[in-house]
């Protein structure tokens, strides 16, 4: 029991005092039994705060810490940190959200907040009284990587990893590797093509000896987690008949670069597969790479007016893809410019809905500008309409930059200017159960603290997996992913939380439901004195708990939620 | 000034100690090299630390920044030199950097120090205090900011009287006048260069008024009002003290403008401003909020949504630029300015104007290296010699480049520019390691 707890309230600088009393908090809750000391704090997170509180910690021989801040999300680790530095056990400290939970939800209601702000510390204390010192699980971690995907972003991430001692397997489902760029001609901001840039990385990686390449490769399962992922792999023949061969490997750490698929327009959507006129912007490309002679030539027919639709696929505030990608404004004037150069006697009109060049690739804009483009800028609402009758194709519509006039236009082709949409094929995301975010591409932990990582310990995300990003983005999210996967495992050993479920065997008759309950497949069926019972895998288990209550004999407890801290901690916010 | 110059090795030298600069850092000394972190100015957390809450995600600002300047003042590989200088560097040969380090004094010994502000009640000299964007003023002998890192005491010299009455006060005796500047010679076998970005002067475009019509504002000036650690308790108007009730926004005001010398877009501030506005409509629920937009440049991961929610939350978005602003006896500001879907002039009335400053590079980066070694782009941001392939690389082989040095560019884009610029720094020093 514990009877010298220091409670800390953070104002969070304003967040929380304005509208959580937190004197109030302070005072009601510094005569509790077991606290020996409360004390308000203006940023509890602040390095002045966190040298107090060690400083606390040894001076008031504290034997429990409390802070009452934002969500554990943001802080838990910070301030278990700041109590292993006062050289108390980190897993006794007790952490309590009075940001998110009170002040921010009840901003409308400041004596409310107040009141669930001391119920919430209460209940902190409550377990804190109970907290066991706890110690994290050790084992050995696996030191090669793997990168699944070989496209611009995978190759830079392994290039990374190697230079970095690290035995990679490099694993591509395609039987060639650069993804999308190793199609690509000439590229926006860069004198070089698609093509010549994977070659470079590409030639640039096979210097590295401890990077193995697997082309026509599939992953097809994993087990394990991090430090010891076991990844079976899946060669896929070449030709029909040549054998399928599969193969495991255990990693580490693993860097997901699978990329983006080109959003597909659905049929009619700007009229595409209605006219021959109307082509997607990764067709126009293929169309000016390989076009040759000094006329461009589509479906026999000379091309002179090209009409750009923009924000196909992208910005449908109430559509599939509500978000921007980005590259695509830039990507369309590039393409644009690169037609008018080669070709002469184009005229190329942008369709857009506000054009998104940002940073230096506005001066592409400019250059378009002042090469004659003309831009012509619709609203949601008022999407243009492109009709075809025989081979005229006509696009009318509402433009804001002339005053909403009602325009009519003919164009010889229609491009639709099409976005970057996640992987249709999601078995990469399935076998790591990553989690997506509401634009359906892999999501990180946090965008500015932890941009790489996913809530699956080990694994990172780079390049457009992540979302929709350019090449030299997609690079540096790629070296951001590997230096992270590399200093996740590097020490060799690794610790993982010990806040994990366990079972009690003599009660456990193996039923299958926690398994069933279990979301990250870390319940498994084993024989323990001569009898099938549940077992949990410690380095997979998250302790979230959802096994517990499914439990018919109530044989599984969570490790640092025991019923006797939920009791008190209940006790008190009533 | 010492004649004494002391000779420091490290493994990497990392210019500049924002957010970037100390995500590189970290990474470095987390993959077990030893990192010299400098920055000029009395804190970590660059221009970050200084930001009330941060697009799209609304987290709070502090919140992120002060944790990870914790995290790197306290990291055992990592060596940090506040208020210091790198003069030059010179590359004699391949993991072979010299550079000359001047560190100013602050006249306080910071490790005494114990931030108990009774030099600053005591001190008798008012000036513009820089970290509040001159909204208020602050003593000569002052805590730089709350969460300032280090959070010590410091003298400024140039306004200092030498009155002594902080020496008499300080009860640790930690202020010493005698203190002088020191000179390193750092041997390092990496540079990293994350000297960041200046904001836009707006001063630059007289027709905006700015600094002669004293309701017109920056929006780092407004950041700060919005701040935890604002300056006053609410939102006010310099002229006045008024509240605003009717809040204008004026984009691209030193952007996108090559009249001004800067063609190119600066990439944050559309997302700041609807930020802002989505903040002000928390603070002040019965202020009209007006964006003047030529376009909106919402593209990162979350960021158009949160354009849409900014509209829906009632933000007002008109698409014009602003041509100029006009003051008027109350205080009040009118606008001209073509309203684009409407092909009109127009004029508008509001209380308080903010200027979304743009992002300017920061040419003293170019500065340290003998005869523009490193060089710059047309726009004297630190050039990257290949964007697509290796975006930190620099002119000089094991020179990198982090964050807003190279270009402008969000937190989250920062950030990992300082993960890829660390990455291909380990690269090179394992490259030309003696085997």
């Amino acid at each position: 029991m514990k009877e010298r707890i220091g409670v800390y309230i953070c104002h969070c600088g304003g967040n929380i005092s304005d509208y959580v009393d937190v004197e109030k908090v302070r005072q009601a809750v510094e005569h509790e039994t077991g606290v020996a000391m409360a004390r308000t704090t203006v940023f509890a997170c602040s390095d002045a705060n966190q040298n107090d509180m060690v400083e606390d910690i040894r001076t008031h021989n504290l034997d429990g810490v409390i802070v009452a801040s934002c969500s554990p999300k943001l802080h838990l680790t910070t301030f278990r940190n700041v109590t292993e530095r006062g050289e108390l056990n980190k897993y006794t400290y007790v952490h309590t959200n009075i940001r998110e939970q009170a002040s921010w939800a009840h901003s409308d209601d400041k004596e409310g907040a107040t009141d669930k702000a001391i119920r919430l510390v209460k209940a902190a204390i409550a377990k804190s009284r109970y907290a066991e010192p706890l110690h994290p699980n050790l084992f050995e971690a696996e030191k090669t990587i793997a990168v699944i995907g070989a496209g611009i972003a995978g190759m830079k991430a392994a290039a990374s990893l190697a230079d970095k001692q690290t035995e990679v397997l490099l694993i591509e489902k395609e039987h060639r590797v650069g993804g999308h760029t190793a199609t690509w001609g000439p590229l926006a901001m860069s004198e070089e093509s698609g093509s010549a840039l994977t070659e470079r990385i590409y030639n640039d990686l096979l210097r590295r000896e401890n990077v193995t390449i697997m082309n026509g490769t599939e992953v097809i399962s994993s087990k394990g987690s991090i430090g010891n992922f076991t990844l079976k792999v899946r060669k896929r023949p070449l030709k029909e008949g040549d054998p399928v061969e599969t193969a495991e490997f255990t990693v580490g750490s693993v860097v997901v670069a699978t990329g983006f698929d080109s959003y597909q327009p659905k049929e009619g959507e700007f009229g595409f597969a209605q006219s021959d006129n109307v082509i997607t912007l990764p067709d126009f490309r293929h169309l000016i790479d390989h076009a040759e002679g000094k006329e461009l030539i589509y479906n026999g027919k000379k091309i002179r007016n090209i009409a750009y639709i923009y924000c196909v696929g992208s910005r449908q505030t109430n559509g599939e893809n509500s978000y921007c990608s980005r590259f695509c404004c830039t990507s369309a004037i590039h393409a644009s410019i690169l037609a008018k150069k080669r070709f002469g006697k184009i005229n190329n009109y942008h369709l857009n809905r506000g054009i998104r060049t940002y940073g230096k690739q506005e001066l592409l804009y400019a250059e378009s500008l002042a090469l004659g483009d003309l831009y012509l800028q619709w609203a949601e609402e008022t999407p243009p309409a492109v009709v075809t009758e025989g081979k005229k194709t006509t696009i009318t519509l509402r433009d804001i930059l002339s005053a909403n006039r009602d325009l009519e236009l003919e164009a010889d082709l229609v491009v639709l200017v099409t976005g970057m949409v996640p992987r249709a094929d999601n078995k990469v995301g399935t076998l790591f159960k990553l989690p997506k975010g509401r634009d359906r591409f892999f999501n990180e932990v946090h965008m500015k603290l932890r941009p790489v990582e996913t809530v699956i310990d080990g694994v990172t995300i780079a390049g457009s997996c992540q979302g929709p990003k350019n090449i030299s983005e997609s690079v540096n999210s790629a070296l951001s992913a590997a230096t992270k996967s590399y200093s996740l495992i590097s020490k060799g050993t690794l610790e993982t939380e010990p806040i994990v479920a366990e079972v009690n065997s003599d009660l456990c008759s193996w039923c299958g439901k926690c398994a069933e309950a279990c979301p990250f497949d870390a319940i498994l069926q084993q024989e323990v004195g001569g009898k099938m019972v549940a077992v949990v895998n410690n380095s997979v288990c998250k302790g979230c708990g959802m096994c517990a209550p499914v439990c018919p004999p109530d044989a599984i407890n969570l490790i640092n939620y025991s019923s006797e801290e939920i009791m008190s901690m209940i006790d008190a916010l009533a | 000034m010492n004649e004494e110059k002391k000779i420091i090795h490290y493994d990497a030298l990392v210019v500049g100690g924002g957010i970037a600069g100390g995500e590189a850092a970290l990474n470095l000394a987390n993959s077990g090299y030893r990192v010299l972190l400098v920055e000029k100015e009395r804190s970590l957390g660059g221009k970050m630390i200084l930001l009330s809450k941060v697009f799209p995600t609304l987290d709070c600002s502090a919140c992120i920044t002060t944790p990870k300047v914790s995290e790197i003042a306290r990291h055992k590989n990592i060596t940090i030199f506040t208020e210091s200088e790198v003069t030059t560097i010179d590359k004699r040969s391949e993991n072979d950097f010299v550079a000359q380090i001047t560190k100013k004094p602050r006249y306080v010994h910071v490790e005494d120090c114990t931030a108990c502000q009774l030099c600053e009640q005591a001190c008798p000299v008012s000036v513009r205090d820089e970290y509040q964007q001159g909204l208020i003023g602050r003593k000569a002998a002052f805590i730089p900011f709350s969460i300032a890192n280090p959070k010590a005491a410091a003298i400024d010299i140039e306004n200092c009287t030498l009155c002594g009455a902080c020496e008499k006060v300080c009860p640790t005796h930690c202020i010493d006048f005698t203190m002088q500047p020191e000179q390193f010679e750092l041997h390092a076998r990496t540079v990293v260069m994350a000297t960041g970005f200046n904001l836009f002067d707006p001063l630059e475009i007289p027709r905006y008024g700015y600094g002669q019509h004293k309701n017109v504002i920056t929006s780092m000036q407004m950041e700060r009002e919005i701040a935890p650690t604002r300056p006053f308790n609410t939102i006010l108007r310099p002229g006045d003290g008024k509240v605003p009730d009717k809040i204008a926004y004026v984009l691209c005001a030193g952007s996108r403008d090559a009249s001004v010398g800067n063609p190119i877009c600066s990439q944050i501030c559309c997302m700041y401003s609807i930020k802002q506005a989505q903040l002000l409509m928390g603070a002040l629920p019965m202020a009209d909020v007006t964006i003047y937009y030529i376009n909106i440049r919402s593209f990162g991961k979350g960021f158009e949504e949160f354009y849409q929610q900014a509209k829906g939350m009632g933000v007002s978005f008109v698409k014009g630029k602003i041509g100029t602003i006009k003051e008027k006896e109350n205080g009040n500001l009118i606008l001209r300015y073509e309203d684009i879907s409407e092909g009109v002039v127009k004029e508008a009335e509001h209380d308080m104007v903010v200027l979304s400053v743009g992002v300017k590079s920061n040419p003293d980066a170019g500065k340290i290296f003998p005869q523009g070694a490193l060089k710059l782009d047309p726009h004297r941001f630190v050039a990257q010699t290949d964007l697509m392939g290796s975006p930190a690389k620099t002119s000089i082989d094991g020179v990198f480049v982090a964050g807003t040095a190279s270009a402008p560019m969000d937190i989250p884009d920062s950030i990992l520019s300082a993960g890829s610029a660390s990455s291909e720094a380990i690269s090179y020093i394992k490259q030309h390691q003696e085997a």
